[in-house]
């Protein structure tokens, strides 16, 4: 049985320079060990919504909200996104302008140190978070030195090192080029199969169809749809609707249902597709 | 076969840094009208290629010609003039405090009339929507809206070459959509368009050309149609063609001739 490790109760929230809701009324659960992939265009409530849940907002830059969110059985209104850090750890878009310190090393440690954790247990968690990201042959190299996809890694890491049981990356391979990006997907794949719960915002369709086991759809501080990818992307009309691409295989398969092996599902990813479609192989039926 | 707006002759360059040679004797003709991706891995060259053609950067050897004149020797002023371009981070190219102004700067330094200033600020507004954005302070928008002011503040000037370094980078589908009608429009009007992008969908149907860069050097130049049936040089580049052209390709099994760019192109091949 699945447990609920993050719920949205009717949450609301708008900043206080702004007259407009950014989230609206957003019911939904998160359940451990999802794979969850958040997409939608640009004011959809994408980033308001991961920083909402790490209780960023509204408990340090402000702003109005209404309803709950619940962190592990904790409520935020309680706690005030107090311990939250425990729990949920975040990677922004842009991981060079996180980090303040001169290695590797020191970047991953630096989290632990502010929180007072003991010189041996920073040490196992540095070599844990550190080869879990691939980091270890580059412990004492500058952060700004290395690759875009290395600079994302060890963003990861730093987070990683406190342990969260759920990591959100917003938008974290979209600085990225191809090398990089499958590089952070890998990493997060990986992580979710050591059981971590991983919210994944990000832009590359394709890859979020043949990663994740959940869809979210935001459009304009709404939630419009939230399910399993199948599902959801084979409903090209509310897709279209909220300015949100289908998987390419997805939309070729939704335009030509005739030409689907009998039985064939919507297909979602590559390998799908070629299944889905094997009737349009040379010399196939 | 038509003019050629943009020559690369036997260019090289090294930064001095590192004493990293970044571009190795590249050879590469940019015609009139030509919308042209350049394609690789990072570090392969695209970006210190394309910053030759407004003088960002300056031919360690080798010449780079403009509209047909060599361009040693002039400014980045002149150079810019004819060949417009858009950073990949918007952010290291806005710097006014509002979008008007912002999308000012460049005709006001290249002498334009106040005039025609308003003019083609009007036109570029209603192109892409600008209206309610002019009084805005740009860095308070978000990614997209800042790329799209940025792409407006070059086309503003009407350089006769736009060049776009990753322009999708960022980009919702929003502005996507509006992206490809730009670029279209310029198309139509006569402009040259350079891409430098990651992104092979909007590559592979949006492109007359594409160039394949890795380790400094030119590896593929095709229509896309044939660049991206290369599958050994790409994957030699580690790019990685559209997923319903590998969808196609998979399907045809080996040798095949031809495969579909676009999803539009898969959905009427096997209507």
């Amino acid at each position: 049985m699945s447990k609920p490790i993050i719920e949205l109760r009717d949450y609301s929230y708008r900043y206080s320079s702004d007259e407009e809701l950014v989230l609206q009324n957003i019911s939904l659960t998160i359940d451990e060990g999802d794979f969850i992939g958040v997409v939608g265009c640009n004011r959809a409530g994408k980033s308001t919504l991961c920083k909402s849940i790490v209780g960023i907002l509204p408990f340090v830059f402000g702003g109005d909200w209404n309803g709950e969110i619940v962190i592990d059985g904790q409520s935020l209104n309680e706690t005030k996104g107090k311990g939250t850090t425990d729990v949920v750890g975040i990677v922004f878009q842009d991981a060079e302008s996180q980090f303040t310190q001169q290695t590797v090393e020191d970047e991953i440690a630096f989290a632990m140190c502010n929180f007072g954790y003991d010189r041996a247990l920073m040490r196992e968690r540095v070599r844990f978070a550190a080869e879990a990201c691939g980091l270890m042959g580059m412990l004492d190299r500058s952060p700004y030195h290395l690759s875009g996809g290395q600079q994302q890694r060890l963003a990861v890491a730093s987070i990683l090192a406190l342990q969260p049981r759920v990591i959100i990356l917003d938008e974290s391979t979209s600085q990225l080029d191809p090398l990089g990006r499958d590089e952070i997907f890998r990493l997060v794949g990986e992580l979710h199969r050591m059981g971590r719960t991983v919210i994944m915002v990000d832009h590359n369709i394709e890859k979020i169809a043949s990663t994740v086991d959940k869809v979210m759809v935001l459009h304009q501080g709404r939630l419009v749809a939230y399910g399993e990818p199948h599902t959801v992307f084979a409903n090209k009309e509310l897709l279209e609707d909220h300015f949100v691409r289908l998987p390419q295989v997805a939309d070729a398969a939704l335009s030509l249902p005739h030409r689907l092996a009998p039985g064939a599902g919507t297909p979602i990813t590559l390998e799908e597709a070629v299944s889905a479609f094997a009737p349009l192989k040379k010399g196939g039926a | 076969m038509a003019e050629v707006a943009l020559r690369a002759q036997k260019l090289v360059h090294t930064y001095p840094r590192g004493n990293v040679t970044a571009l190795k004797g590249v050879d590469l003709d940019i015609h009139v009208g030509d919308i042209l991706s350049i394609v690789g891995q990072n570090g392969s060259g695209k970006t210190t290629l394309v910053r030759h053609f407004n003088g960002l950067l300056r031919p360690t050897a080798g010449s780079i010609f403009l509209m047909g004149e060599e361009t040693a020797g002039k400014s980045v002023a002149e150079m810019s003039r004819r060949c417009g371009y858009v950073f990949q981070n918007p952010n290291h190219q806005i710097f006014c405090t509002t979008v008007r102004e912002e999308l000012e700067v460049a005709p006001k330094n290249f002498g334009f009339s106040p005039e025609e200033t308003e003019e083609q600020l009007a036109r570029v507004t209603e192109l892409m929507g600008l209206e309610p954005l002019l009084d805005k302070h740009p860095m308070t928008l978000d990614y997209t809206t800042k790329k799209i002011i940025t792409i407006a503040s070059v086309l503003v000037f009407h350089p006769e070459i736009l060049v776009l370094d990753e322009p999708t980078g960022g980009l919702d589908e929003v502005g996507r959509q509006m992206l490809t009608k730009v670029i279209r429009l310029m198309h139509q009007e006569g402009h040259t368009v350079v891409i430098i992008s990651h992104d092979m969908d909007y590559v592979a149907e949006n492109s007359s050309r594409v160039v394949v860069m890795a380790q400094g050097e030119i590896w593929d130049d095709a229509p896309p149609e044939k660049a991206f049936l290369s599958t050994d040089v790409l994957r030699r580049a580690q790019v990685e063609p559209p997923q319903i052209m590998q969808l196609d390709l998979a399907l045809q099994g080996a040798g095949a001739q031809s495969a579909a760019l676009s999803v539009a192109d898969f959905v009427a091949k096997y209507r």
